[in-house]
């Protein structure tokens, strides 16, 4: 009889309690999310977060996971999240450079759009009768996710709204970033970088990269100071407009 | 890389002092951002071991921010009982805020290529 090897069921009872199953679920969807995405040339349709995200969130319902204890487990990735979003300063720092002699124009463009993010679909949002926590998740999310997440907390909106919307604004920016520049006749290389990412952040500013460099660099620039000024503007206004 | 992971825990701690005890509003990890952003323009380079840390974090933000939004589960009857609602706020502001951003440089720089 011994050493007794224990049913499956019991294995699973010890896994489920411990943060391993989490961490490893999170880790092993965003490698699953990773591959596909370079096996799809790094199309913006097979964008890596979307795919952890669905094969998480499928996974946790088909185990029949609460979210909560799921998060107990994931939330040791979650707390880098705040560390990594001071590390996004040495990206801004190299990108810095690039303001020179066009600070004036970048800086209208940016307060232009971000005010436009914000309008746009928190107004449409508010118009087409979405409650008030799916609205509330549409303040941040032209902002990069590590900090909307951090302004949504601030403002009181749900997190993960704000991180989900985000992500999809950003893939959908990445997409449509050729077309809508195109139609709006903006040709110069820096101007469609800072566009896309002012408007669709990192996703935006990858899809940049992939493009030109020059549009990749500034599309780098536009997405770090829409995160800064993001941060300060965007409670300011949450508390005296909203 | 330690070393680096330090400094920019240490950054991150202090922006968190700051928001917690003066700039409530503004969330902590962002005033560290600025905070390691100003020492980096005083010093006029960036550390190898910081850099090091901050392209490995760079690389993999997207790992970062799935534990949050995972719980979107919760949401889920919600968001696909205002589906159109989303869609619509979603396509139509991403589309606006890159044209206005591209027409407003447009219009103060001109069409000057680099």
């Amino acid at each position: 009889m011994s050493p007794q090897i224990p049913a499956i069921h019991e294995i699973w009872v010890y896994l489920s309690g411990s943060p391993l199953l989490a961490l490893v679920l999170t880790l092993a969807a965003y490698q699953a999310g990773l591959m596909v995405y370079e096996r799809f040339d790094r199309n913006p349709l097979a964008n890596p977060v979307a795919i952890a995200i669905l094969i998480v969130a499928t996974a946790i319902t088909v185990i029949d996971m609460p979210y909560a204890k799921y998060f107990e487990g994931a939330q040791f990735v979650h707390f880098l999240l705040g560390t990594a979003t001071v590390a996004l300063a040495v990206p801004i720092y190299k990108g810095l450079g690039a303001l020179r002699g066009r600070i004036l124009p970048l800086l209208a463009a940016l307060l232009a759009g971000g005010a436009t993010s914000i309008a746009s679909a928190v107004g449409i949002a508010k118009l087409m009768g979405a409650d008030k926590a799916i609205v509330g998740g549409f303040w941040a999310k032209s902002v990069t996710a590590p900090i909307a997440m951090g302004v949504a907390e601030r403002i009181e909106v749900s997190p993960t709204l704000t991180a989900v919307f985000a992500v999809t604004t950003g893939i959908l920016g990445a997409i449509l970033v050729r077309s809508v520049m195109n139609a709006a006749g903006v040709k110069a290389w820096w101007q469609r970088g800072f566009a896309v990412g002012v408007a669709a952040h990192g996703i935006g500013t990858s899809r940049a990269f992939s493009v030109h460099p020059e549009a990749g660099t500034y599309a780098s620039l536009g997405m770090g100071l829409h995160g800064v000024l993001g941060a300060v503007l965007i409670p300011l206004a949450v508390r005296y407009l909203a | 890389m330690i070393a680096g992971l330090v400094q920019i825990l240490v950054f991150q701690g202090l922006g968190e002092i700051v928001a917690k005890f003066f700039l409530p509003l503004i969330p902590g990890p962002v005033i560290g951002l600025v905070l390691l952003l100003a020492w980096l323009q005083v010093r006029g380079s960036v550390p190898a071991s910081v850099d090091l840390v901050a392209t490995a974090f760079a690389q993999n933000l997207g790992l970062l921010f799935i534990p949050a939004a995972v719980g979107v589960v919760m949401f889920w009857p919600s968001i696909r009982s205002h589906a159109v609602a989303v869609v619509a706020a979603l396509l139509v502001s991403v589309v606006a805020t890159m044209a206005v951003t591209g027409l407003v440089l447009r219009a103060l720089a001109g069409d000057e290529p680099e």
